[in-house]
């Protein structure tokens, strides 16, 4: 396995475990590598759009379906509490995780609080939608907007 | 990309904001996006779909036309 998916999974497993993102200090030490080359590898994946860093160029905003701030939509699985950048990662946590769980988010219009159970096969009957006010071809033009 | 309880709040919303709605996905397409998205994303083979990608994806849960294209120009 070549260094950069190295460092994507043992940021992806991070998340996972911890429902935080990790530093590079963190995934230096998981790896035996340094902070700095930990470092490059963050700012080649965010070319690759794998991740989302903060303008340090080191804290990880997003690494999707994962949020490393809190937002609205949180998922809470086997105990674990995780953000998600966004409704469609809220499904996207449990789908990545392959693990049941519940996605507490709201109604943008009326502020309604979505209380939802998410098995392996994916939600049950629900009259709720997902929009996106933007479209497919912007969504990486300002993603924390998107 | 946000959660509304129906297509009338979301219209609600976006009349507030003097923007016209997108598309409305179900919450039953959204978790075929979730899936196919991020099925495989802790695995070592897993990778963005590419544009082509994409558009299969979109249109096998029936999201289709210029909003879904990730090449569209028209935007």
């Amino acid at each position: 396995m070549d260094f950069l998916t190295s460092v994507k999974l043992a940021i992806y497993r991070h998340f996972a475990e911890s429902s935080a993102a990790p530093t590079p200090q963190d995934i230096a030490r998981e790896l035996g590598s340094t902070p700095s080359e930990i470092q490059d590898a963050y700012r080649q994946l965010r070319a690759n759009r794998v991740l989302l860093l903060e303008r340090d160029g080191v804290t990880i905003r997003m690494a999707p379906p994962f949020s490393g701030v809190p937002t609205q939509h949180r998922v809470t699985i086997a105990g674990v509490e995780y953000f998600a950048n966004c409704a469609w990662d809220a499904l996207g946590i449990p789908a990545a995780l392959h693990q049941s769980g519940t996605v507490y988010s709201r109604c943008e219009q009326t502020m309604e609080p979505l209380d939802l159970e998410v098995s392996l096969n994916g939600p049950g009957p629900s009259s709720w939608i997902f929009h996106s006010l933007v479209p497919a071809a912007k969504w990486w033009n300002d993603l924390v907007f998107t | 990309m946000l959660f509304f309880r129906s297509e009338e709040r979301l219209r609600e919303w976006c009349a507030a904001r003097g923007t016209t709605p997108g598309p409305a996905v179900s919450m039953d397409q959204l978790w075929g996006l979730a899936a196919q998205w991020y099925g495989t994303r802790l695995e070592p083979s897993a990778r963005r779909p590419g544009p082509a990608e994409m558009r299969e994806i979109f249109a096998g849960l029936g999201l289709t036309g210029a909003f879904w294209d990730p090449q569209a120009d028209g935007f």
